[in-house]
């Protein structure tokens, strides 16, 4: 492809296009599997003795605070608001679906993002009626008292727990370095004995989805994503970095509701999740579009909230939902700090996109009325290797969303 | 005859080994090993410096905001001058306070008071770690991983609004410090120097030390008795102190890492000595009444250990409040050092929960040629031989059977997610 045209397509591209308003029958349809998904949930034993409604009580929150929460899922998981009442039976029927979490060559950063997770409803959602079985960061019990117990959850729930995997797997020299438990598995046969019994493979945060930093060049661990490794079951990616523990929640939720993972784009992540780039909801938006440009740090534009586009924000290219959901229970993300977007959900961004310069010169003249046309603007002997790169990749991502919506 | 045991300690934060040495019932020796490396140092090579800004904080999703302030401070370092803004400096030691207040909460009730047999309700760290990754997110965007430093500054505004909101969470967290750890007022609490004092007050903390003194462990988990702090500035000083001699001056020359074999982490000394540090050795340095009459008692025993790392809370919330106080918003976030210099050296040094991070940057040519990190636990987990052993080691040689060895060693707080990089 041409790179004026990679450029043209990059921003003109209309993102993945998710349908949220598939018809009536549709929804009746989902509605009546969901119901009877959820009867049998009822019916089928807990994993854990803990009772959500005890666990909100034991809290002070009400039925309102747990609704509001529930009704906030619903919307995101991309479901009409007459779907919360069922959303939230499935938040309180989360103790029968076991989740094994799993940590591998990580930072850990997951974990400690879902440990601060939306307000205290969710944090008792995750910690203690999902039950995560068996994650490291969380968990009391030690070394082979734990184990064994991993070892009975599979058991008990073959075929019916969600795997979630934080962290890269390191299949290059040097992998019998990284190993886990007593029995000196290594990471991949952990992985792989973990995933083999689980309905599904949740890979979260880009660690575990593409490789994620120990990946980037020269990857000295030879650290590959879940992907990579675990063949013949439904993986589900919830890239990011760290993963936004609201997209965790949702995915988690999903499965309960419908027993099924949620519609995925080409990378296997959520739709609901990862539809959008970053640039289609940008608060500095309208900014793009007025060719109002930080051209420094620190400068006019940087005081006050311009497009950061040439600072070297990647969110023309980006797919995910901060903008919308934001982190630490939506009190900011990155770009409201004045930082641009990294691109930390897509595959390879470390040594594509994590540079912390333009993907385009700066030096190029500020784009005026119109974004298409200034496109044409741009001097494009002026880009760098890297942004043509990225250019590219961002218009096969945004042709890649197409094509699946005209499926 | 001594008996060789392999313990695995799964911990708090990614793997370590501790292959204990018996003599009969007692601990003789105990080996600490790392397993696992993702080799950061080595993927930061022959990056553009300003890379690394983007990459460090995924160094560690446990303290990665430590990584990025000493990412940030080595690149300044690598300029002649960098003019950094009142403002912007405040801001850094806010977030960076916040990450220590955190840290310092989640590993009292998640691995000490379980550790200790006590009930340890979970909301009571979780809900301080939200306000804090909260007050962070205000400041930088998201927490963990954020790049909001840059040399020169930081990259957002912070509108009066912001503050405003920053400052009701610091209320909330300080309420909540009285309400679950010990309910005194935070000023009293700095100045307080009795023992018996801080036992008789409401609170999981004292409750806590209680049951130490009940259990008659409030000797045990005694070390090397030699402590260092690199991270001077900000609301700690830098010194060393063996025993309760100090020292003020620290000089970087005399730091030595060396690689072992079959452990992912290298062991680092300080003129050929071995040196704990982290909060314990931030309140020697800083001789904090308290923590100078526990180790008067006790020595360097786990009791001094932990509540040395529960007493910076309070400092650091009222540290917190001065500078809320002190800040002035017309001040610029940012001003421009210039160019990046083309072949330059810079260190950063920070004061991270478990003790003092260091990062020295390399630059030729534009780009990074070597990237060294030394992290606290480096210093605290090394693994000594039995005549010169590192401070985790010295502390479990020697214990019985029924001493709670796990809880002598968590009690430096392992974190072998940065250690091993
Ligand atoms: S800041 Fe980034 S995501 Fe936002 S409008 Fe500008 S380029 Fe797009």
């Amino acid at each position: 492809m041409d790179r004026r045209d990679a450029l043209a397509k990059m921003f003109s591209a209309k993102g993945v296009r998710v349908n949220t308003n598939r018809g009536e029958a549709y929804y009746d349809r989902l509605k009546k599997m969901m119901q009877k998904r959820l009867r049998e949930l009822r019916e089928s034993p807990a994993a854990t003795k803990v009772d959500i409604q005890k666990v909100l009580d034991a809290e002070g929150l009400s039925r309102r605070d747990f609704m509001k929460w529930a009704s906030a899922i619903t919307a995101m998981l991309m479901l009409p608001a007459s779907f919360t009442p069922l959303v939230a039976e499935a938040a309180e029927l989360m103790n029968r679906v076991p989740v094994i979490w799993i940590e591998l060559q990580d930072c850990a950063g997951n974990s400690e993002a879902i440990l601060r997770s939306d307000s205290p409803t969710i944090d008792e959602l995750i910690l203690e009626t999902i039950d995560l079985e068996f994650n490291e960061t969380l968990m009391a019990a030690a070394g082979h008292q734990a184990e064994a117990h991993l070892e009975e959850t599979m058991k008990t729930f073959k075929g019916k727990y969600l795997c979630v995997v934080e962290g890269s797997v390191p299949i290059g020299a040097g992998k019998e370095w990284c190993t886990i438990g007593a029995k000196a598995e290594t990471f991949e046969e952990h992985l792989l004995k973990v995933a083999g019994d689980a309905a599904a493979v949740v890979a979260v945060g880009t660690c575990a989805t593409f490789g994620g930093v120990p990946a980037a060049a020269p990857n000295p661990t030879g650290a590959v994503g879940v992907q990579d490794i675990v063949k013949g079951k439904p993986i589900i990616n919830i890239p990011a970095c760290p993963a936004n523990p609201a997209n965790i929640t949702g995915t988690i939720l999903h499965f309960v509701l419908t027993g099924q993972i949620p519609e995925l784009d080409h990378l296997n992540r959520p739709k609901f999740a990862f539809g959008y780039r970053i640039h289609d909801n940008c608060e500095r938006r309208a900014h793009f579009d007025a060719g109002e440009f930080v051209e420094e740090w620190g400068d006019e534009g940087a005081q006050n909230n311009w497009c950061l586009y040439k600072m070297g924000c990647k969110g023309p290219m980006t797919f995910n939902n901060c903008s919308i959901v934001r982190y630490n229970s939506g009190t900011n993300w990155p770009i409201g700090a004045g930082h641009g977007c990294i691109g930390c959900s897509e595959p390879q961004f470390w040594d594509k996109y994590a540079y912390e310069r333009p993907m385009a010169d700066a030096n190029i003249k500020a784009p005026t009325g119109g974004v298409e046309k200034s496109v044409d603007e741009f001097g494009l002997g002026l880009l760098t290797a890297a942004g043509v790169g990225i250019a590219i990749h961002a218009a096969i991502s945004a042709t890649a969303g197409k094509k699946e919506e005209e499926k | 005859m001594a008996r060789t045991r392999l313990e695995l300690i799964e911990k708090i934060e990614g793997e370590a080994e501790v292959l204990y040495e018996y003599e009969g019932e007692r601990i003789s020796f105990a080996q600490i090993r790392f397993l696992n490396s993702r080799h950061i140092e080595k993927i930061l090579q022959g990056r553009e410096p300003l890379d690394a800004l983007v990459i460090n904080p995924r160094v560690c999703g446990i303290c990665g905001h430590a990584h990025l302030i000493a990412t940030v401070r080595a690149l300044e370092d690598c300029f002649e001058r960098v003019p950094l803004s009142q403002k912007a400096e405040a801001v850094r030691e806010m977030t960076l306070s916040l990450e220590l207040i955190q840290n310092h909460f989640k590993w009292f009730y998640l691995t000490v008071l379980p550790l200790l047999g006590l009930e340890a309700p979970i909301q009571r760290a979780l809900e301080p770690s939200r306000l804090a990754g909260e007050m962070i997110a205000l400041m930088a965007g998201q927490y963990p991983h954020n790049s909001y430093a840059i040399p020169g500054g930081i990259t957002g505004e912070i509108t009066p609004v912001d503050l405003l909101e920053f400052r009701a969470r610091l209320e909330r967290l300080k309420l909540l410090f009285r309400q679950s750890l010990i309910d005194v007022d935070l000023e009293a609490f700095v100045r307080c120097e009795r023992i018996e004092e801080m036992l008789s007050k409401e609170g999981d903390l004292p409750r806590a030390m209680r049951h130490i003194l009940k259990r008659g462990w409030e000797r045990v988990g005694q070390s090397l008795d030699h402590f260092i702090v690199f991270g001077g500035g900000g609301l700690f000083t830098e010194g060393k102190s063996i025993g309760t001699r100090l020292q003020e001056s620290i000089n970087l020359r005399y730091l030595k890492e060396e690689a072992l074999e079959g452990n992912a982490a290298k062991r680092v000394s300080y003129r050929g000595r071995y040196y704990e540090t982290g909060p314990l050795a931030r309140a020697m340095v800083l001789k904090t009444p308290l923590i100078r009459e526990a180790h008067r008692r006790y020595k360097d025993s786990l009791f001094s250990r932990i509540l040395a790392r529960i007493c910076e809370v309070p400092r650091l919330l009222r540290y917190l409040e001065t500078l809320c106080d002190g800040l002035d918003l017309s001040e610029a976030s940012y001003t421009d050092p210039g160019p990046f210099p083309a072949s330059a050296q810079g260190t950063g040094i920070v004061e991270a929960a478990r003790g003092s991070l260091i990062h020295r940057v390399t630059i030729e040519e534009g780009r990074i040629s070597r990237y060294q990190i030394v992290t606290p636990t480096q210093w605290n987990l090394g693994n000594g031989t039995r005549e010169n052993p590192c401070p985790a080691q010295k502390a479990l040689m020697g214990l019985q059977r029924n001493d709670p060895a796990e809880l002598v060693f968590k009690a430096f707080d392992v974190c072998s997610v940065c250690t091993t990089k």
